[in-house]
Parts: C-alpha cells; sequence; structure tokens
C-alpha cells in the first residue's frame, strides 16, 4: 500500500466522527438552534451502542441503539429549549455534563470488554478504480453515510421545499410563522436530527474506531464538530472540507512525530486548530465578509397567539 | 447505608479535636482507607486498576476495613477531597497521581495522625510514603520480544507524554531489543493524552503506516493493540490482561495490580506499624507482572520468561552502564548502575535512539 | 392538550423568589427517586449533597475557593454574551492569565523579589488574559470571521503552550524532570484570610469584580451601550456606538477577568503551574453566566450555587460510595430543572386543548 494511500484512508476514519457530528449540528443551527451539547449527545451514543451491540450481540442494533440514544437526548434539550424556551447555550452544556455522566453509567458494567468491529465494505466496480477506489469505497459503511448525508443535507437544505422552510425558521422564525409553519415543530425535528448524527458519531467512535468503551472516550470531538459547522458557514460541502482538513493536519503531525521531525509534539499537536483557524481567516478575508450564520441563531422563539 | 449523618458529624467533630484519635502508632480494630483518583475508574487503565487494588484490599482485610473514593480529581479540588476523606474519618489515603504529590507535600505535616501514600511522587515525609513499580523491567522484555518477532526491524511506541516514567520506558524497550538485535529501531508518536482512545489508534495507524510491525503502547486503553490486530502486526497491552482484545496479536501485557500492597499497607495501619517508606517495587515484587506470552514460539516465549526471571531476581538489570546519551554524553561507564533518583529524572534518549527527544 | 407558553407584560416580583423554589423543589423530587432507586436513604443523601458543604466555616471557605473563579469569569462572559458576542474561549484565557502571572513568579523565584510580586502577577495574568481574547475579537472584527471557531481553538492552542512550558523551560530544576514548575514562594502566593480553610485574597477581589460589574452595567453608559448593542444592534449603531470598539472593549474584559480568575488559582490554591490546571472553569463558567441571566449579582448567586453542586458530588462519593458519573448525571437533571422553572419568568405556561396550529 502507498504512504500517501495509507495516509489519506487515517484522514478519513479520523474525520468520519468529526464530519458526521458535524452536519447533524449544521441543520440544528440551519433551524436557529445552537445546541452546544453535542460532545454529549456524542458520547451517550458511544456507550448505548457498544453496550446495545455487546448485549444483543448485533453491531446494527448497537448503532441503531446508539441513534436512537442520540435522539433521546437531543428531545431532553429539544423539551427543555424549544417547548420551555430555555436558554440555549446553557442547556446545551448542561446536556453535555449530563450526557457525560449518564454514559459513565450506562458504560460501567462494559469496562474491558472486547467487542468485533464493523469492518469495512468495498463496494463493487467502484472499488477498483485505482487510488481512489482503494481510498473512498473500501470503507466501513459509516464513511458512506458520511458522504450520503453531506449530499442528502444539501440536496434537502438547497433543493426542496421543506429545506427552505427549515432555513427560513432560522433567519426568520416569525415570518415562517405567519406565513403558517409550525416553528417549534420544524426545529425540534432538526434537533432531534442532529442528535441522530451525533448519536452515530458516537457510535463510529466505539463500534469501528476503537470497539470498547472507556469514560470520556469522544475526549472532545464534538467541540470541534461545533467549531466546524462554523467553519463551514454552515455549509454542507464546507463541513466536509472541515473535518477532513483537521483530521489531516492532525494525522500528518502524528506521522511528522513518527518519521521524527524535531519539533516540540506540542506545538504539532496544535497544528490541527492553528491551521483551522488560519485558513478560516483566509477563507473570510479572500471573500470579504460574507457566509454569516443564521440571523436567529441561538434566540428562543415563542410564537405569539 | 453506610454512615448516619449523626456518624459524619461525629467525624467532624472528631477532627476538631483530632487528639482524640489514636496516635501514628496505636494498634486499632478498623480503619477507613481513601483514595484520590485523577481520571475517572471507567478508564480501564491507571485509575481503573487503582479501583481494582482497592476492591482487592476490601477482599483480603474484609470488614476491618471500610474505602472511600473519589475519581477525576483536579489538582486545584485534591487538598478539599483529600481533607473532606479525613473528615469522615480516613486513616490511610492513597493519592494515585505524580500530580498530587506537591499538594500531599503540603498537606500531610497539617494531619499529622493521618497517613499518605502518593503514586509515584519521589520523597516521603514521616507520614507519607510513596509507591510505584519499576514498569521497566516489563519494558525490557517487551523490548526482547519486539526484536524476535520484528521483520522491519521497527517498533513502535505509542506514548503519553513526555515525563522521565516514558522516557525511561523507551529507553529500555531499546535495551531490551538490542540485546537480542542492535539494529532494532523505534518511532515514537506521543498522543499527549493518558487515555484517548481515537486519537491512540490513529498514532498506531501511522506507526503502522511507516513500517513498525510490533507496537508499544503507554497509554491505557486497548486501542493500539486492536489496531495491530487488525492490520496482522503484534503488540503488547498496557495496564491490565489485554489478550481478549487481541487473541492473535497479542504478545503480553503489563498487568498493574496494588491490591497486595495496598492490603499490606491498609494492615500496617492496623496493626500499628505503618512506616513511611519508598518502595518501587519490580517484577518480584508483585506489584505489577506480565500477562502469559502468546503468539509465540516456544523458544522465543521460554527466552521471555528467562529474561523476566532475571529481571525479576536482579541477576539482570535494565540500568546497567555504559548508558550513553543520545548526543554522546556518557552518563555512566560499564560496571556502573544508575541509581533510582537518576532513573526517575531520566530526561534523554540512549545514543543509538534516532527520535528527537520532545 | 398541549403546552403553550405566553410572554409575560412583566415578571411578578413573587416569581423570581417561586422559580428558584419550584427548582428545588423538582430536585428534591428526583432525587429522592433517584437516591431510593440505589438504595440511599433521600433525606442523608440531600444533607450530604447540599447541607454539607455549608454546614460548618471550613466548607462555606471551600464553596467561596471553588465559586470564585467561576464567578470571576462569569461576569466577564455575561458583558460578552450580553453584546452579542460569543466568546466561549474563557478556558484558554484562563490558561493564559495562569501562564503570565506564574511566570513571572517562576522567573522571580529565589529573587528577593518584596511585596509588588503579587499585584505584578496579577495584573500581568490580567494582560495576558486580554491579549489572548483579543485574537478571536480582531479577528472577528478585521476578517469577520466567527468567534465561536477561534475561541474555542485557542484553549486547545493555549492547553498545549502551558504543557511545552511546564515540560520545558519553565520545569522545576528540582522536580525530578516532572511537568511542573517550582512551587511558588510565599510572596508569589495569594495569602489566605482565615485559619482553617482554604479562603484567600481572590475572593474579596471577586466580589469587588461583581460589584463593579453591576455598576458598570447598570449605572454606566458603556453599560447601556453593551445591553443596547446587544438586544438591539440597529438602534445602537443610529444612536453612534461603535460596535467594533465594544467587541474590543468586552472581549478584553472578559480576558482579563479569566486571566486575573487563572493567576488568582495558580498563584492561591495551586501555587505551581502544572498540565492539569484548571478542571474546565471556563467553560462551567458559560453555564454560570445564563444561568445567573448575565448580570453579575446573579452570576454570584449561580456561581456559588454551581460551587455547592461539584463540593455535593465529591460529598458524595466520598459518604455515599456513589460513583462520579451518577453526580454528574445529578448535577446535569439539576441544571435541566433551573432552566426550565427560570421559563416562568418570562413566560406564563397554558395548557390548550388542541386546536390547530
Amino acid at each position: 500500500m502507498l504512504l500517501l494511500e495509507a495516509i489519506l484512508l487515517t484522514v478519513i476514519v479520523a474525520s468520519t466522527p468529526l464530519l458526521l457530528a458535524a452536519i447533524g449540528e449544521l441543520v440544528v443551527e440551519r433551524s436557529g438552534v445552537l445546541n452546544l451539547g453535542v460532545e454529549g449527545m456524542m458520547i451517550m451514543g458511544a456507550a448505548v451502542g457498544i453496550v446495545a451491540a455487546i448485549t444483543t450481540g448485533s453491531s446494527a442494533l448497537g448503532v441503531a441503539a446508539a441513534v436512537a440514544a442520540g435522539m433521546a437526548m437531543a428531545a431532553i434539550f429539544g423539551a427543555l429549549t424549544l417547548g420551555l424556551a430555555a436558554n440555549q447555550v446553557a442547556a446545551g452544556l448542561a446536556l453535555s455534563i449530563f450526557g457525560i455522566g449518564l454514559s459513565g453509567v450506562v458504560g460501567a458494567g462494559s469496562v474491558g470488554v472486547p467487542r468485533e468491529g464493523i469492518g469495512q465494505i468495498a463496494l463493487p466496480l467502484l472499488s477498483d478504480i485505482p487510488f481512489i477506489g482503494h481510498v473512498l469505497f473500501r470503507q466501513d459503511p459509516f464513511v458512506y453515510a458520511s458522504f450520503a448525508l453531506v449530499a442528502g443535507v444539501s440536496w434537502f437544505l438547497w433543493r426542496t421545499r421543506a429545506g427552505l422552510v427549515l432555513r427560513a425558521c432560522g433567519e426568520n422564525p416569525a415570518s415562517a410563522h405567519a406565513l403558517g409553519y409550525l416553528v417549534l415543530r420544524i426545529r425540534f425535528l432538526a434537533v432531534l436530527f442532529g442528535g441522530a448524527c451525533a448519536g452515530l458519531a458516537g457510535a463510529y467512535l466505539s463500534l469501528v474506531m476503537t470497539p470498547f468503551w472507556s469514560s470520556g472516550m469522544t475526549a472532545g470531538r464534538g467541540w470541534i464538530a461545533l467549531a466546524i459547522v462554523v467553519f463551514a458557514s454552515w455549509l454542507p460541502w464546507r463541513a466536509a472540507l472541515g473535518a477532513y482538513l483537521f483530521g489531516g493536519v492532525t494525522i500528518l503531525q502524528l506521522h511528522a512525530q513518527g518519521a521524527g521531525v524535531p519539533l516540540p509534539t506540542q506545538l504539532l499537536a496544535a497544528l490541527p486548530y492553528l491551521i483551522t483557524i488560519l485558513v478560516l481567516v483566509l477563507i473570510m478575508a479572500l471573500r470579504r465578509g460574507g457566509g454569516g450564520g443564521p440571523q436567529s441563531l441561538g434566540t428562543p422563539f415563542v410564537p405569539d397567539r | 447505608m453506610t454512615l448516619s449523618r449523626r456518624h459524619l458529624m461525629t467525624g467532624a467533630a472528631a477532627l476538631a479535636g483530632s487528639a482524640a484519635l489514636p496516635g501514628p502508632a496505636a494498634a486499632q480494630d478498623r480503619a477507613n482507607v481513601g483514595m484520590i483518583l485523577i481520571g475517572p475508574v471507567g478508564d480501564f487503565g491507571w485509575s481503573h486498576m487503582h479501583d481494582q487494588g482497592r476492591r482487592r484490599m476490601l477482599e483480603v482485610l474484609g470488614d476491618r476495613v471500610t474505602s472511600n473514593l473519589v475519581e477525576s480529581v483536579a489538582p486545584p479540588d485534591f487538598d478539599r477531597v483529600a481533607t473532606q476523606l479525613i473528615r469522615t474519618g480516613a486513616r490511610l489515603i492513597f493519592t494515585t497521581s505524580f500530580s498530587y504529590f506537591a499538594p500531599t507535600q503540603r498537606l500531610a505535616p497539617r494531619h499529622p495522625n493521618v497517613f499518605f501514600e502518593n503514586a509515584t511522587g519521589p520523597a516521603t515525609l514521616p507520614n507519607m510514603a510513596v509507591y510505584n513499580a519499576r514498569f521497566y523491567e516489563g519494558r525490557y522484555v517487551q523490548g526482547v520480544i519486539a526484536a524476535r518477532k520484528s521483520r522491519s526491524k521497527q517498533i513502535g511506541y505509542v506514548a503519553t507524554f513526555p515525563v522521565p516514567e516514558v522516557i525511561h520506558a523507551i529507553n529500555t524497550v531499546m535495551r531490551g531489543a538490542w540485546s537480542v538485535d542492535p539494529s532494532m529501531r523505534i518511532r515514537v508518536v506521543w498522543v499527549n493524552a493518558w487515555s484517548n482512545p481515537g486519537r491512540e489508534a490513529e498514532a498506531a495507524r501511522a506507526l503502522i503506516d511507516q513500517g513498525c510491525d510490533v507496537l508499544c503502547s503507554h497509554t491505557d486503553g486497548p486501542a493500539p493493540l486492536q489496531l495491530a490486530e487488525q492490520r496482522g502486526i503484534h503488540g503488547f497491552g498496557q495496564a491490565s490482561d489485554m489478550t481478549r482484545f487481541a487473541p492473535n496479536a497479542h504478545l503480553t501485557s503489563s498487568v498493574n495490580s496494588w491490591g497486595d500492597y495496598y492490603a499490606a499497607r491498609a494492615r500496617a495501619v492496623l496493626e500499628g506499624n505503618w512506616q513511611a517508606s519508598d518502595t518501587w517495587g519490580g517484577l518480584g515484587s508483585g506489584m505489577f507482572s506480565l500477562a502469559p506470552f502468546t503468539n509465540m514460539t516456544p523458544e522465543q516465549a521460554s527466552e521471555a520468561e528467562r529474561i523476566r526471571d532475571a529481571l525479576a531476581n536482579g541477576t539482570l538489570h535494565a540500568f546497567d552502564g555504559p548508558i550513553i546519551r543520545q548526543d554522546g554524553t556518557p552518563v555512566i561507564p560499564a560496571g556502573q548502575r544508575l541509581t533510582d533518583d537518576q532513573i526517575r529524572a531520566m530526561n534523554y534518549f540512549y545514543q543509538g535512539i534516532d527520535v528527537a527527544m520532545p | 392538550m398541549r403546552l403553550v407558553l405566553e410572554r409575560r407584560a412583566e415578571t411578578p416580583w413573587t416569581l423570581n423568589l417561586l422559580s428558584p423554589l419550584l427548582a428545588v423543589g423538582l430536585t428534591l423530587a428526583s432525587a429522592v427517586l433517584v437516591f431510593l432507586a440505589m438504595g440511599q436513604d433521600p433525606w442523608q443523601a440531600l444533607w450530604v449533597y447540599f447541607l454539607m458543604p455549608l454546614s460548618d466555616s471550613w466548607g462555606l471557605q471551600e464553596v467561596a475557593v471553588k465559586a470564585t473563579p467561576l464567578v470571576l469569569i462569569a461576569v466577564g462572559l455575561a458583558l460578552c454574551y450580553r453584546s452579542n458576542n460569543c466568546n466561549i474561549g474563557a478556558e484558554g484565557q484562563f490558561l493564559l492569565g495562569a501562564i503570565a502571572g506564574g511566570g513571572l513568579a517562576v522567573a522571580m523565584h529565589g529573587a528577593d523579589a518584596g511585596r509588588w510580586l503579587l499585584p505584578a502577577m496579577l495584573g500581568v495574568g490580567a494582560l495576558a488574559g486580554a491579549a489572548w481574547a483579543m485574537v478571536p475579537a480582531l479577528l472577528k472584527t478585521r476578517f469577520g470571521v466567527n468567534e465561536i471557531l477561534t475561541s474555542l481553538m485557542l484553549v486547545y492552542v493555549a492547553q498545549l503552550l502551558l504543557d511545552w512550558l511546564v515540560r520545558g523551560p519553565w520545569r522545576d530544576p528540582d522536580g525530578f524532570n516532572m511537568p511542573h514548575t517550582v512551587v511558588f514562594g510565599a510572596e508569589a502566593t495569594v495569602p489566605l484570610l482565615l485559619e482553617g480553610g482554604r479562603l484567600n485574597l481572590g475572593t474579596p477581589i471577586m466580589l469587588a469584580v461583581v460589584v463593579l460589574g453591576a455598576v458598570l452595567l447598570g449605572r454606566t453608559l458603556k453599560g447601556f451601550e453593551i445591553t443596547l448593542v446587544g438586544e438591539a444592534p440597529r438602534a445602537a449603531r443610529f444612536a453612534g456606538f461603535d460596535e467594533k470598539r465594544l467587541t474590543w472593549t468586552v472581549f478584553a474584559i472578559t480576558g482579563a477577568l479569566a486571566g486575573l480568575a487563572g493567576v488568582l488559582e495558580a498563584a492561591g490554591t495551586v501555587r505551581q503551574l502544572q498540565p492539569d490546571l484548571s478542571p474546565g472553569y471556563g467553560f462551567t463558567a458559560i453555564i454560570v453566566a445564563f444561568l445567573g441571566r448575565l448580570n453579575p449579582l446573579g452570576c454570584l448567586v449561580a456561581g456559588v450555587f454551581l460551587a455547592i453542586t461539584f463540593i455535593g458530588g465529591e460529598n458524595a462519593q466520598i459518604m455515599l460510595q456513589m460513583p462520579l458519573d451518577v453526580t454528574r448525571v445529578f448535577q446535569g437533571l439539576l441544571l435541566f430543572y433551573v432552566l426550565a422553572c427560570d421559563t416562568l419568568l418570562l413566560y406564563r405556561p397554558r395548557l390548550l386543548r388542541r386546536s390547530g396550529a
């Protein structure tokens, strides 16, 4: 295997959980809701996913359970911030604390239990394409799901009426309401979708990347996913770019260490963060403004009757 | 229900007049033992194994000992947690991180009737012992095995932070490897975490992609070993026996077992003969052991056993001279041996390791 | 049947009392259920969790020590959030303050520094925190780069910078090459205020900051400007307020306060620099700021409340053998209740029979 090919394969694995969670959060934020609880939903997905897979013996059920767990967490958040118009930032952070704790409770019995991971599936024909086929089409199902989600969300937001309505809820909920759309219901569905994606990202960690449970195993990836949504200026394709950029620099710095590059490891480890900032500054500087977030992001909406 | 509210109140009251407590040397029927962990019990590594040791202590000593545990305590919170343990009646407290060394040292003189044990500090006080295990002895055996198993002659090391414990472990792996084949090389990736399974797996992939075919890891989880299994190479487990995580890749694991030490120290408190000691237990001490050697020929296994036993009974030493730094400066000549303090403070790689010191 | 909210014209003062009481009531009710389910005596558990931290002078001092950094950071964040600047990187600004102030302590270690050292450390720490916060502020005003990303990413950079310093140039020469600096000398340590506890000068400083923050917001033109820019940016522009300058100002204040909290923590409770200096104060303070309704006095109350729940969680681990994770779940639940009950202040909930939209 070529080294470049190997590196790209690793980059995709490293970036996929970030991308999955970021795509979900992107839809949530497009609907006008800021859910900072991605880390909490993701780690619940990781814990419930592996525990369900161990209990039932089925990885598919594990994934389903992880998605359900992410959605259940999101539902709590939705009930608070949409049903009761609670502050979104605080509720999201509280959700993270709650999720980190609950995942530990759920996972406690499964510490140190091994499980077979979910393997790769080579797509027929496509995987035979030299290089590209090897890198992109000999992957695990989650990677394909992330490709599909990027394309699907992009199509949904800009090519469907429902997507237009969702974006309207994020830009100007009062107008959307005046037009007869149920803003809160739409936002709630978006929040659930975000939870499902975060749960899926968690399952990727505990069922594919490192198939076992360990406390706090998301290690801040939910926060990076949030940053990627911002990096993307709320555009799905750019979320993919952001996730692969971040994952790519992360893997390259690990390779640089392995190759013995004589720089402080802390500097190398800081590179993904610094380069993400730098690239975003460049993008913004070249495009001269533009690309702001949804107008009503983070503001509760309470319909007048 | 273990404690009533009144009991708690008396605990607090007893602190106010701590002269009422038995003096350090008095034997007692029962003792409460506290433990403060730097990470969560569920980390399946360092903190998990300390908790396992605590459970073992409870098993051994039965109802003469009760025990309380606090997880994931950051250093700014240490003083409060330790004091609260003391107020609830702890007579012996294990503080299981070197981040707690300075705070424990500060706290101990204020509570002369309580015994403190810090892993893995370098100095003692009249009521503060320190303890650690000579995990590097296991690293030496890993190096020997790695040199036998590797075809590419490259060992990959998933490292945590550049602290002396990790640095002397890397040096010792290579010393073991060179004893078999002086052409062995090592690549090191620092993940800047004690536990971050995803990052550990990414580091392992990077090392494998660069041609390493035996992986050592200093991080807590089985992630590097799982990667080794996936990619058809070999690796070593860390902290507990990880054979089941990689039945075809696992060579051996370094298994922490603090239980007997904890039981002995708690018993010493019960019997009134606790002494502030500096314990650094090797393979012979039972503070850690090597899991059964797997996935190797009988000759390789018996060689590994021979080396292990030689280290355990002291006929082989991992830090015998000559020791020369990476840049060629001699540390000690042949015939001498590094002192424990020199090993504890090691901050250089040996000559022949072509990895930059971070 | 479904629940709808109606905006209140004004909040009756009774509700300001009733809402927290209701939250406490709900918490107690579910705590009783949780503890019963775990086989604990619920009353004893409640006592351990909520009252024990307040039961004596030592406990109260610990609450103050724990609340001090939270409140200090939250007061600054409140200004930021009021003016629509979403700084979530206070953790990094906190660490930079600790690094700069601690660095000065390390540099002066062993020299006969005298009484000016601690004030200088506090000043340098505040400046460094402010400087670190100015990075996202400038990137926002100059290039339109969203501050959520930059402030968050700089947290990780700050952590790695601290890590590098304490393992490299600032490592304690007699510390067996372990990753920490020397233990600060007496003149570089925040003085303790009371016997038998850890209450230090940081707490009065924090209280002064709360008062200053309240005065700034309630009584000054700047405070009016901050609130107006946040609530009605167009009107603020019309009134001639410069949004860019305001962004710089609030980021600088927040950074300075977080930096001050950092150096107080380094020189007060920890007394040396080491990698695990903060248990996430900069992030927890975000909750404190919003629970305190972005009001400095509210931040004080919320900070003390959160400090109690953290200490209560530790007590529950010690005395009830409750795992850390259960205490976190409980803390999460508690926050949910408080947030939910807050709704009552602004809205009147009504159950309606389903009748279309």
